[in-house]
């Protein structure tokens, strides 16, 4: 540090010697002739261009070299160190004086701006550590909520993971009491063949519930890593809508389904089974919320010049405008209305409608709520894009 | 024979109430169920059921509440089927009066020998407490107006406090009790809070009554809920 200082100024008197000279060998060129006006002020401002650069000393040095130059050089006689005028004796001192004080208040005027701009370092380096505060802050709060997230992600899992284990414990510690011919209170238990029948369908249904489960697991995962891979083709919608329906035959036995689809659709470029799962999501959903006895309408038509438009409607108690958005949450569900539509099947996975609104995306379209507007009830939404305008002519024409 | 016991089975899961049904009918019982609490209040009003086994979360009032509405009517025993994770919520169905609980998911043994002893302590001769003074049962032997007591035929001596915390369990034999019952029950209503009290006397009557009071038999804890009292040292 110290030989650095050292070493700059040094290089400040090199400068001096070397700019005065320099200058003075320039000006005498001019010869006699030159105003020695103009020499102090070119020698001024070599004074003031060392004390910017170089500080004090070196300025100090400058103005004493420069009025021993301007005596030598341009001062009458020349090229002795005597004076001849005493005017000229007035003008070199006054030259000294405003050249020292010049180059201090350069220094001075330096100094500040070196102040000046540590300050402002100063006030970067905390501005920036307060923002590194506040960004480990806010990352802690997001990760605080993520666990929140997590943790209530968690109660839903397992949840719907104990509640079929439940059901299939209770049917088959009651079968293993049988087989071992005692009741829990010893006495001996007899189940009749209905009974036992029973308790095997409920294990056989609560597997394939867990196996749903899981199997809704692995989809929203992909889903949500952006892993979905749709398989498209071109694809009639009346096809899709009725392999959906068939599907969903076992479902929708207490219901009237009733399908409209306009006439000249065109088709669309979509996967078709994704396609499928969603509107058999819709259809499964539509049976747990709405009456039995109720109709179910699925529509589709034309929704503008780019996609069409499949609609689910169903009559039940329809989903508060609060609900609409969050219906679509992974493990969000509605509480069933009570009415007892759902009484004879599982309840679902919580996870329908969000991959059912993974795989809409995936297709660049959208799903949503509506009010069903001649009747009451829940009316879901979404759209497909036709794709190519030319290959869907070519295609319908064939 | 006596008639089938009445049990009203109450969840919000139609296969769990389905295997719960055809097992408890297998089992000797007469059973109903319900989807909520709603059906399961109207159910219970016509049908007076020996004995309620309820689901804790479910639409259309939860079990919590169907707990102090049932409460609020009758002294019938409850069972809570609750889920690991629902601790602060059977903590108080127990509290607002439910008798037992059995943890999902469960064999249904279990569910069967807590209902046993549910209906067992509701059966009991309806005695008059407040005016017998003499409480047998197990190995216990209290006479409240001696103030004394035995087990296993050895008279023990005891400190007024713990006296009352015996009496109380004994007259709940079976059926589990909170923390903050106990504290309500003995300390009154101001200790509900004071779980270190009641760990202290329910330590050091341990060391009075029980055998091993580190392998308790009598008094045994329920986790993070609170205490059951079993006379028999099973």
């Amino acid at each position: 540090m110290k030989s650095r200082a050292f070493e700059k100024s040094r290089t400040g008197y090199l400068v001096a010697v070397g700019s005065l000279a320099i200058v003075t060998a320039v000006l005498k060129l001019f010869g006699v002739h030159i105003n020695l006006t103009t020499v102090a002020l070119v020698l001024l401002l070599i004074v003031l261009f060392v004390a910017t650069g170089w500080g004090a000393g070196p300025a100090i040095v400058t103005s004493l070299l420069g009025v021993l130059c301007i005596n030598f050089f341009f001062l009458p006689p020349y090229h002795t160190f005597s004076i001849a005028d005493p005017e000229n004796w007035v003008a070199l001192v006054s030259f000294l004086v405003t050249a020292i004080t010049a180059g201090q208040l350069s220094v001075r005027a330096r100094r500040r701006a070196e102040e000046a701009e540590s300050g402002r370092n100063e006030i970067e380096r905390l501005y920036q550590e307060l923002r590194d505060a506040f960004e480990r802050a806010s990352h802690a709060e997001a990760l605080r909520k993520s666990e929140k997230l997590k943790s209530a992600l968690l109660d839903a899992v397992t949840h719907d993971i104990r509640t079929p284990l439940t059901s299939i414990k209770a049917s088959v510690t009651t079968l293993l009491d049988e087989a071992r011919g005692k009741a829990g209170d010893g006495g001996p238990l007899v189940l009749d063949a209905e009974s036992r029948l029973d308790m095997l369908s409920v294990i056989d249904e609560e597997s394939d519930r867990l196996n749903r489960f899981v199997e809704g697991l692995i989809e929203l995962a992909r889903i949500e890593a952006g892993e979905m891979r749709l398989r498209r083709g071109w694809e009639s919608v009346d096809e899709i809508i009725a392999t959906a329906l068939t599907r969903a035959g076992s479902l929708t036995g207490r219901h009237r389904v009733s399908t409209e689809i306009e006439e000249d659709l065109p088709v669309v470029r979509v996967d078709p089974r994704a396609v499928g799962e969603v509107v058999y999501t819709l259809v499964d959903n539509a049976t747990k919320y709405s009456p039995q006895g109720t109709t179910i309408r699925i529509i589709a038509r034309r929704h503008d010049e780019e996609m069409i438009e499949i609609a689910v409607e169903d009559e039940g108690q329809g989903i508060p405008l609060s609900l609409r958005e969050r219906v679509f949450d992974k493990f969000f569900r509605a509480t069933n209305d009570g009415d007892g539509a759902a009484a004879h099947y599982p309840s679902g996975t919580g996870m329908g409608l969000a991959i059912a609104r993974g795989i809409v995306e995936a297709h660049g379209s959208k799903i949503w709520i509506e009010d069903n507007a001649k009747r009451k009830g829940t009316r879901f939404v979404f759209t497909l894009p036709i794709g190519d305008d030319e290959i869907t002519k070519v295609m319908s024409d064939e | 024979m006596n008639p089938k016991p009445r049990i009203l089975v109450v969840d919000d899961e139609s296969q769990i109430t389905r295997v719960l049904r055809t097992s408890l009918t297998t089992h000797g019982y007469d059973v109903r169920t319900a989807a909520d609490g709603v059906s399961a209040l109207e159910t219970f009003k016509d049908w007076r059921p020996d004995l309620v086994v309820t689901d804790l979360a479910m639409p259309n009032m939860d079990g919590l509440e169907l707990c102090r509405q049932l409460r609020a009517v009758s002294q019938v025993p409850i069972i809570v089927l609750s889920a690991r994770g629902e601790e602060k919520a059977k903590v108080q169905a127990l509290d607002l009066g439910a008798d037992d609980y059995v943890t999902k998911p469960f064999g249904i043994d279990e569910l069967l020998a807590r209902m046993r002893a549910a209906l067992r302590r509701a059966t009991m001769p309806a005695a008059n407490e407040a005016a017998m003074t003499l409480l047998e049962a197990g190995d216990f032997q209290i006479d409240l107006e001696k103030r004394s007591v035995s087990v296993r035929g050895r008279e023990v001596h005891l400190t007024p406090k713990e006296f009352e915390l015996l009496v109380y369990f004994m007259r709940h034999a079976g059926k589990v009790l909170t923390h903050r019952t106990l504290l309500g029950a003995v300390w009154g209503g101001n200790y509900t809070e004071q779980s270190e009290y009641l760990r202290v006397f329910v330590g050091n009557l341990r060391k009075k009554i029980e055998p091993d009071s580190v392998k308790p038999r009598y008094i045994l804890t329920e986790p993070w809920v609170g205490y059951r009292f079993d006379s028999q040292g099973a």
